[in-house]
């Protein structure tokens, strides 16, 4: 067990009702990467996630966490077993103040593990505005919000979906900055992203979903210069020019 | 004329505690998992029902009230775990349909063991006769209800500001799943939201019987004006169910004063108004722990 991947998703298949959404979804997450999973709209990311998590449970197929299978577990045990969750949107408490959002997801601090002393070290802004309410947060306060919350469940694996969603381009430097500085320190990612370039420049690896299937997987900085498969997925022409 | 007019005030204060209690743990349960609890009533009536029971084998009246409402509380959550919660994930309608049936069972079962009629639930002594409070004389039962009900409110707003499974409470009305994913036993929260509203009802209860007196229909009596009130105050909203139960019951009182004949449709009278000024009630915006 021990030489078991961090995540191994295996052919999944997920359903929303009678609709199929994810089609034999395979991918696996090693202990201290990032993995980026691109896809355009609707094509199945946040569905992944979610599979994962439990929250919307595959109909067959399996995931396992260090060679435990997860499906079939509430999304409660799922997070408690370490899956960490940054939610497209955020979804913040809004009623509830930073420091009580922080609280709802603190959990299992060992050693030097993540506690909300240790958050508010790392994000100082948070620490200004503890007892604000998280629905009065600038986006990208919420998103730091967001990640701390995460961590604060010191999750062996982290899922974080669009992250740079409706952010202003310093911030999203900022904050994929920071997702860099938390691989280094050992923590590992399952990222999604619409904004193709930027999340592969933090990863590894990458998957490409369409329409449910994964339809490429590879290195992510050849990936990056793959211009044709880039220009699909950021939804360009081809005779379009790639934003820097 | 404040002679007339204190007894009347001190009626409306205490039925409208009632209302607001009634109706805090209505909110409770319709925030959380939206299920409309229309069997809220027949627990309370069980709980006097208990009460009344252990005190006629002899327990005193503050044993009974404590094993009764615990007891109800329990009953709750076996209620909620078999027959309520595998319908969270249908439309509403489902559990109102549930619980309405569980009404009229509970009160069948009601008249089958303790029989049709009201019984003698009697206050006890040292919370009988009147209080003088200047120059009225108020009944110390009365007093005792009002006192006992804020302190439950009190208990209730420290439980939900003050401890973790409170946050949790709070933070589930918003996003239950995002509470999940974050390694909350949302199952659990709803059984124990549920056991806190039925705490409240079968706490209620027990006191409504002292006052009222207790017959099969004596909770459900009292659920339509705590409904009205939930919707007065402003669905969900903790400040809006205790501002709209003393509404309400002081409408009703002082109603019964003046002009008996309105008493029963003056709360209609009274939500009709508040509706039309402000469409999601007095509190409406916020949310329960907003
Ligand atoms: N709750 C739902 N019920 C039914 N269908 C859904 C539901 N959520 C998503 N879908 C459908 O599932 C497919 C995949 O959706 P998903 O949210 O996983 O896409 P995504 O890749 O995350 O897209 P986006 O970039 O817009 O977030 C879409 O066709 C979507 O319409
Ligand atoms: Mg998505």
């Amino acid at each position: 067990m021990s030489d078991a991947r961090l995540l191994e998703v295996e052919r999944i298949n997920t359903y929303y009702g009678k609709s199929h959404i994810l089609h034999d979804v395979s991918l696996h997450v090693e202990q201290g990467e990032i993995v980026t999973l691109l896809g355009l709209n609707g094509a199945g990311k946040t569905t992944t996630l979610r599979s994962i998590l439990g929250l919307t449970p595959p109909r067959t197929g399996t995931v396992k966490l260090n060679g435990r299978e997860l499906r079939g577990l509430a999304p409660h045990a799922v997070a408690r077993l370490g899956v960490g969750y940054v939610p497209e949107g955020r979804r913040m408490f809004k009623n509830l103040s930073v420091l009580e959002n922080l609280q709802l997801a603190e959990r299992g601090t060992v050693g030097d593990g993540w506690t909300i002393g240790r958050v508010y070290d790392r994000f100082p802004k948070l620490k200004e505005l503890a007892g604000r309410k998280s629905g009065r947060l600038s986006g990208g306060e919420q998103e730091m919000l967001a990640i701390g919350r995460a961590l604060v469940g010191n999750p062996k694996l982290i899922l974080v979906d669009e992250p740079s969603q409706g952010l202003a381009p310093i911030i999203v430097i900022e904050l994929y900055k920071t997702l860099e500085e938390l691989r280094r320190q050992g923590a590992s990612i399952l990222l999604v992203e619409q904004n193709a370039l930027l999340a592969l420049k933090v990863s590894q690896r990458a998957y490409v979903i369409d329409d449910g299937h994964i339809v490429h997987t590879g290195a992510a900085d050849e990936l990056a210069h793959d211009q044709p498969r880039i220009r699909g997925l950021m939804g360009l022409r081809e005779d379009e020019d790639i934003p820097a | 004329m404040i002679e007339h007019l204190a007894p009347e005030i001190v009626n409306g204060i205490v039925l409208g505690a009632f209302y607001a209690i009634i109706a805090i743990g209505l909110s409770l349960i319709m925030n959380l998992t939206g299920t409309i609890n229309l069997a809220h009533g027949s627990f309370m009536t069980l709980a006097g029902y208990l009460a009344f029971t252990l005190m006629s084998r002899g327990s005193n009246f503050w044993f009974a009230l404590a094993a009764s409402a615990i007891c109800t509380a329990i009953i709750g959550l076996v209620v909620e775990r078999l027959l309520i919660s595998p319908l969270y994930k249908r439309v509403p309608l489902y559990s109102l349909l549930l619980t309405f049936g569980l009404s009229l069972v509970f009160e069948e079962v009601f008249r089958l063991i303790w029989g049709p009629s009201t019984v003698p639930f009697s206050a006890p002594p040292e919370l009988s006769g009147a209080t003088q409070i200047g120059d009225v004389f108020l009944p110390t039962y009365r007093l005792f209800i009002m006192v006992a009900l804020v302190v439950v409110m009190v208990a209730l707003l420290v439980f939900l500001y003050r401890t973790r499974l409170g946050l949790r409470l709070r933070g589930a009305v918003q996003d239950a799943e995002m509470l999940a994913a974050l390694g909350t036993n949302t199952q659990l929260l709803y059984m124990t939201n549920f056991g806190l509203g039925i705490l409240l009802a079968a706490i209620a209860g027990v006191l409504a019987a002292g006052l009222l007196g207790l017959g099969p229909t004596m909770g459900n009596d009292l659920l339509m004006p705590a409904f009205i009130t939930v919707v007065i105050g402003g669905m969900g909203s903790l400040a809006g169910s205790i501002v709209g139960g003393l509404l309400v019951g002081l409408a009703i009182s002082i109603t019964t004063l003046y002009l008996p004949a309105a008493s029963e449709v003056i709360m209609y009278v009274l939500m009709a108004v508040v509706l039309l000024i402000r469409p999601r009630g007095l509190f409406g915006e916020e949310g329960i722990f907003g």
